[in-house]
């Protein structure tokens, strides 16, 4: 594939047109096409992955998004957020006798006359916003991607930018004949010889006072999804989309439009979404992203025993230093953080385990708390925490809310990708009276511990959102609000601080619970037995075990094996699941 | 070319209003345009479903009117327009009819109307809005389903109902007057903007060059009521990890206020692109937004006895009805990943079906809904199957007994806080009227409401005395309790009555009260111990042995079967009042009497046994459902009293013998049937294993014969 006869990467409009030219002229009726790809796409993966592009392809950020032009490819990655519905547009017109299309565009290249050869399409939005709670050392390896392409755009040209107005130019070309390029161009007067790179956020939208929040976490994108299947992208999935970018200046003058027909319903999504806070992209290719993928070195090393055994005692022996010398505390914290939920059986989620680390109080709280948290944000890419205290239960809303007035899911704070980390510290809880968003919020907490649930609250009705977040609990005593499935009393001897971790090893732990954690695992069937029998004396024993508790010690058990890099429950590792329940249960009964 | 096909297609839409007959032979569509003419009405309902059964149905034609809706909407309208019969009735002159015979006396007068804006267009002349209505067969698609390729056709849709605007007036036909020459000008107006005319085109002024001045008569001009909705996905339309879609749905004329927010409909309307205007068309560039043009709204009732059978489900229950196992299949069938407890499961399915209400001449009414209590330890999946039953009922509420709010379970007076008025405001029991009332944590109920469920649970009311409000709500429920034990956990070593924390006048009220007690049993540890490492293993619940029916199916058997209001023969009235003297006997002669048996619980075992029959979807009750209802009603007692029947002197087997010579004797007869034994000794809690092991041990010992098939019993003569 020498010498493509057009430029994916800076003109990716011209590729699909390309595509679709061919595609007509080889016969085909473009009537067909509705929902379907004529080769476009397969072009694109073709050159992002066959031919490495993927590399060459800029990243969308908030700091790349002064530099990058409209109409080009990039890659854009983030969590869907929120789902606007579809979207209906003439996907090919006949223009005289020539077929054209507008597919993964915003406007049509040539004007439509009102030839009644249209066919209407549908596209889908998906509003997708960075995944919360991602660590900077993920970001790091996102940025490099991003070097190639910033080093091409001088960096003269780059200050240009930002001292000058808006340029209508690109569109303007676009827009020929049509009067609002024409009031675009008035608008854009002053300024309009000056530059030819059109940056869509200079001082028009500061002038408006509608300067855009682009910090880290609220960089939200629009995603015009083409023909992929529904059941492909879900709420709250990681995806990376590569596509083409439209960074559309969308007028103020627009808003008195609005007015003239306020108080109706008429209003769609967009205008909440003015396109000049808001960057659209027509996805060409989406990928789903795993854990590995934001690793900065993704294909690191073949699963070896031994290998996996040295990772685990240096993290182990890490765990154990954040966690000031508690070893049973660190063995419990390495399973927990390589529980994910791996199957859904009725309404239990099975292989969760959410831990609950007692006996810190509002001193401990400040050394252990923080440390922890560091500890995990440098071992997992999503983390997040909560301050549970009276007023905070009582103010925000931490479920997700449909907000009909703007028609737009509005996020809380536990609307989290899948594996992310929430830290949850109860320490700081008073005694207090919880309003009813108080009692909601606890109520949706419990059903998170419990049920890896979310209930998203659509006023009218509240529908359950899977979800699959590890949850640490810091507590003084055992939390109510949150059961955790361990609970387990943490006893440091010593408040040292452990020194610096080397960068290397860092990188290898993260491999290695990304890695571990996505084990597959199973149970021979001799083993099978032995458990049953150890479960049936354990219950024999102690009738106020139910059925959590034995599900737990099995949850356990496989985390153990996986955690030595085992794909099958041996008897070493069920007695070491015994053991470890039996210190913990003494633990236990030693604080009480 | 495109003319003439819809000039016959006018056609056939008039022949096909003029000519149709629906079932009893009336002419539907010209009696409904005479009370058009007759201003009696405004709408005229062309339902989708005639034009199927229409018998010189013209499947193009057909065709044409789902596909391009609109469209013939207009033909639909002229060919009324042409059809409209004379008023037979006298009715009061409005503006609009002044102004209609001023116009069509003016009409002859200006005689240069070769204009087409002088022209009056049909619209201002109609009192009358059409609509056509999709047929209802077939599912209605959710929004997630109306694609692009359905633009312009006719759908049904079902939906939430989110918001709702104002009802606005819509002008459909703007009416000028000129200053000039004085004519009146007519402007159609089929968008939502219009840019109103300012010049005169009459053919006057043009020729005169006069330029006149146009005035808008707003008084001339017809508006339409208008009015804009959002509808929402319902919940259950919706697929996993996705967010319900919305839609704008735009209602006019006659359909305007029928929804509000909240409301669960089924629309059928136009799914029409918006044009766009102005400089929005330009910045939209290529897209386009959509809405439905509301056609017809139907309100969804989530009662049983407005369920209505979809498709093939009819068939279904037919098919269901004919297996003879269905009582039990059904009874499985609910909350199959519950173990066991198929005795309770089949009690809470005749909570489900409940029995008919009676209401007695002089205005007693005796309630039909069969109450349930479940007391047992914790952690025996009482909470679940409340939840389960909940879910399978099309109306449930679920409730805890503390958990709900000032409220409370039955209703309370409250304080308006804006307005300072004072509200009713209904409770869970309330809430639940004509559906299921789940209430968990039973005994933990506030004192005030207890008092109150004891007039819920038999008047089936809730009366209020309170700031000046003295009501009484419906609140026609069946009650379903879960209870703890009044410490914590069921006490072997006290009586039932210390360990039930409640009041009998309470208790008396349930007809069924079972207990659930989580007894240390070695093969019930091993099955969950293998349950669990099971889901462990495989992800997913173990094979159930059975295929559970699926809860629409239930929900659609049991609202079938809830339509049949059977009654007790003659035959078996004996029959029930011999059960029920001897039960009150055996009560008399026990020293510790477990139970007060009252005449309530003579109503109790007529109100199961009538739930029985409507399973079987009979209209008269058998001696087999009375049997059937004692079983249970003993069940339900051995459940709490088991310990004392292991204590009394006999043994399962030979209480087993005994009853059956007992019953033997009394018909004096030799031979009993297996069915008939089945009958007897499940009436006093016996399984039939242990018959079979009676009749084997009996056998031996060479007291009766067993048939060797059919298993009769044949006594020996000693």
């Amino acid at each position: 594939m020498v010498g493509l006869p057009y430029d994916c990467l800076a003109n990716p409009l011209g590729a699909v047109r390309l595509t679709f030219e061919k595609a007509v002229a080889s016969g085909i009726d473009p009537a067909t096409f509705d929902g379907k790809d004529w080769g476009a796409t397969d072009l694109f993966r073709d050159f992002l992955y066959e031919n490495d592009g993927l590399s060459q392809v800029p990243t969308l950020n908030d700091s790349t998004i002064r530099s990058l032009q409209p109409n080009t490819l990039v890659k854009f990655r983030g969590m869907i957020q929120d789902m606007l519905g579809n979207e209906f547009y003439v996907g090919a017109y006949k223009d005289g006798s020539v077929w054209r299309t507008n597919k993964f565009a915003d406007h049509s290249q040539f004007p439509i006359g009102s030839s009644s050869d249209m066919r209407v399409w549908e596209r889908r939005l998906l509003y997708c916003v960075p995944v919360p709670g991602q660590n900077s050392w993920t970001e790091s390896f996102c940025q490099a991607a991003v070097a190639p392409f910033a080093n091409s755009t001088s960096p003269a040209r780059e200050k240009r930018q930002r001292e000058n107005d808006v340029d209508m130019q690109d569109l303007d070309h676009e827009f020929q004949d049509s009067p609002s390029a024409k009031r675009k161009r008035e608008e854009s007067v002053p300024s309009q010889s000056s530059n030819l790179q059109a940056n869509k956020i200079g001082e028009t939208s500061s002038n408006t006072g509608l300067v855009p929040d682009f910090d880290g976490n609220s960089f939200p994108c629009l995603l015009k999804m083409y023909d992929s299947p529904e059941s492909d992208l879900k709420l709250n999935d990681v995806f990376e989309f590569i596509g083409v970018l439209t960074f559309d200046t969308e007028l103020k003058t627009d808003a008195d439009e609005v007015t003239e027909l306020n108080n109706s319903l008429y209003e769609e999504e967009l205008t909440h979404l003015p396109p000049s806070k808001v960057p659209r992209i027509h996805c060409l290719v989406h990928r789903k992203l795993a854990v590995h993928d934001f690793l900065s070195s993704p294909t690191m090393l073949e699963p070896k025993p031994f290998l996996v055994k040295g990772i685990r005692e240096t993290l182990l022996g890490h765990l154990t230093a954040v966690l000031g010398n508690d070893g049973l505390a660190a063995q419990f914290m390495l399973l927990h953080l390589l529980s994910r939920v791996h199957a859904r059986v009725d309404t239990v989620a099975v292989g969760k385990l959410s831990l609950n680390l007692t006996c810190l109080n509002k001193e401990s709280i400040s050394i252990f708390g923080n440390r922890l948290n560091l500890a995990i944000r440098n071992l997992v890419p999503f983390a997040h925490s909560l301050p549970l205290t009276i007023d905070y239960l009582n103010s925000v809303s931490l479920a997700p809310r449909k907000d009909y007035q703007i028609n737009r899911l509005v996020s809380g704070a536990l609307q989290l990708a899948e594996g992310t980390h929430l830290t949850i510290d109860e320490t700081r809880l008073q005694t207090g009276t919880l309003n009813s968003t108080g009692v909601d919020n606890a109520r949706v907490l419990k059903s998170l511990t419990e049920l890896q649930k979310v209930e998203y609250d659509f006023t009218y009705y509240k529908m359950d959102m899977a979800a699959d977040i590890q949850m640490l609990i810091l507590s003084e005593g055992k939390s109510n609000i949150l059961p955790a499935d361990l609970v387990l009393p943490l006893r440091p001897s010593s408040v040292d601080c452990y020194g610096d971790v080397d960068p290397e090893l860092l990188k290898a732990w993260r491999w290695y619970l990304a890695t571990m954690r996505s084990l597959p695992h199973s149970i021979e069937q001799e083993m099978q037995k032995v458990v049953e029998d150890d479960l049936v004396a354990a219950r024999q024993a102690d009738r106020s075990l139910g059925s959590q508790e034995l599900s737990r010690l099995l949850t356990m058990g496989r985390l153990v094996s996986v955690s030595f890099g085992d794909t099958c429950l041996s008897l070493d590792h069920w007695q070491m699941v015994k053991e470890l329940e039996r210190l913990r249960r003494e633990r236990l009964q030693g604080s009480v | 070319m495109d003319n003439l096909d819809f000039d016959r297609d006018k056609d056939l839409a008039k022949d096909f209003l003029s000519h149709f007959a629906d079932p009893d032979g009336e002419a539907k569509y010209m009696n409904m345009l005479q009370d058009v003419a007759n201003h009696k009405m405004k709408a005229v309902h062309i339902e989708l479903e005639d034009l199927v059964n229409y018998k010189d149905l013209d499947e193009d034609f057909l065709r044409r009117v789902t596909e391009n809706t609109r469209r013939y909407i207009q033909i639909f309208a002229n060919a009324i327009d042409e059809l409209m019969p004379e008023a037979t009735e006298p009715f009061p002159d409005d503006d609009q009819d002044i102004l209609m015979t001023q116009r069509s006396e003016e009409g002859t007068e200006n005689a240069d109307g070769s204009d087409p804006q002088q022209q009056m267009p049909p619209e201002i002349k109609r009192y009358f809005e059409v609509y056509i209505r999709a047929s209802p067969k077939g599912r209605p698609f959710t929004i997630r389903e109306v694609k692009a390729s359905y633009i312009g056709q006719l759908v049904r849709i079902s939906g939430i109902v989110t918001r709702c605007s104002d009802v606005k007036p819509l002008i459909q036909v703007a009416v000028y007057t000129c200053e000039e020459c004085g004519f009146e000008i007519y402007q159609e107006v089929t968008s939502r903007v219009f840019m109103p005319l300012f010049e005169c085109p009459s053919q006057r002024c043009k020729i005169n060059k006069t330029k006149g001045n146009l005035i808008h008569q707003l008084r001339a001009s017809k508006f339409l009521k208008f009015q804009e909705a959002k509808i929402q996905e319902l919940a259950e339309h919706v697929p996993k990890g996705h967010i319900p879609r919305t839609m704008t749905v735009h209602f006019r004329g006659e359909l305007t206020r029928k929804v509000s927010p909240g409301d669960v409909v089924e629309l059928s309307g136009i799914f029409l692109p918006i044009p766009y205007t102005g400089f929005r068309a330009m910045r939209a560039g290529l897209i386009a937004d959509t809405y439905l043009e509301a056609m017809s709204v139907t309100h969804f009732k989530k009662k049983y006895e407005e369920y209505e059978l979809r498709g093939d489900e009819e068939e279904q229950i037919l098919r269901l009805a004919e297996d003879g196992d269905i009582y039990n299949k059904l009874a499985r069938s609910l909350a199959p990943e519950i173990f066991g407890h198929e005795d309770i499961k089949k009690a809470l399915l005749l909570l489900l079906v409940g029995a008919p209400h009676r209401k007695l001449k002089d205005g007693m009414k005796i309630r039909g809904d069969v109450h349930i209590c479940l007391m047992g330890d914790p952690g025996v999946a009482k909470s679940q199957l409340l939840k389960h039953i909940i879910n399978v009922a099309p109306r449930g509420v679920y409730t805890t007994g503390k958990g709900s709010s000032g409220v409370g379970l039955t209703a309370a007076v409250q304080k308006d806080p804006v307005t300072y008025e004072m509200v009713l405001e209904g409770g869970a029991l309330v809430l639940a009227d004509m559906g299921i009332c789940a209430i968990d944590e039973f005994d933990k109920m506030d004192e005030s409401d207890r008092t109150a469920i004891h007039e819920v649970m038999e008047q089936q009311t809730v009366s209020i005395a309170k700031a000046g409000i003295t009501t009484s709500l419906n609140a026609r429920t069946a009650v379903l309790a879960a209870a703890n034990p009044a410490w914590g956990r069921y006490d072997l070593r006290r009586t039932p009555a210390e360990n039930i924390n409640l009041p009998p006048a309470l208790l008396s009220r349930f007809d069924l009260l079972w207990l659930i007690l989580d007894r240390a049993d070695m093969d019930a540890d091993l099955e969950m111990a293998r349950h669990i490492v099971y889901v462990h293993q495989n992800k997913e619940s173990p094979a159930l042995g059975f295929t559970p029916l699926e809860p629409s199916v239930l929900r659609a058997y049991i609202s079938a079967a809830r339509k049949l209001s059977p009654s007790v023969p003659r035959e078996l009235e004996e029959y029930i009042a011999t059960a029920y003297s001897s039960i009150r006997q055996e009560e008399a002669k026990s020293n510790t009497p477990h139970s007060y048996t009252t005449v309530r619980t003579l109503l109790s075992i007529l109100r199961i046994s009538a739930a029985l029959a409507r399973l079987r979807f009979s209209d008269t009750v058998a001696q087999s459902d009375v049997d059937e209802a004692l079983r249970l009603m003993q069940m339900s007692k051995f459940s709490l009293y088991s310990e004392d029947r292991q204590r009394s002197g006999l043994d399962a087997i030979s209480d087993i013998y005994s009853i059956l010579r007992d019953e033997a004797a009394r018909a004096n007869r030799m031979d009993i049937s297996y069915a008939h034994a089945l009958n007897w000794i499940s009436r006093k809690g016996y399984s039939e294993a242990q018959l079979k092991e009676c009749l084997e041990e009996y056998a031996a010992l060479n007291v009766w014969q067993i048939h060797p098939h059919t298993f009769d019993i044949r006594f020996i003569d000693a």
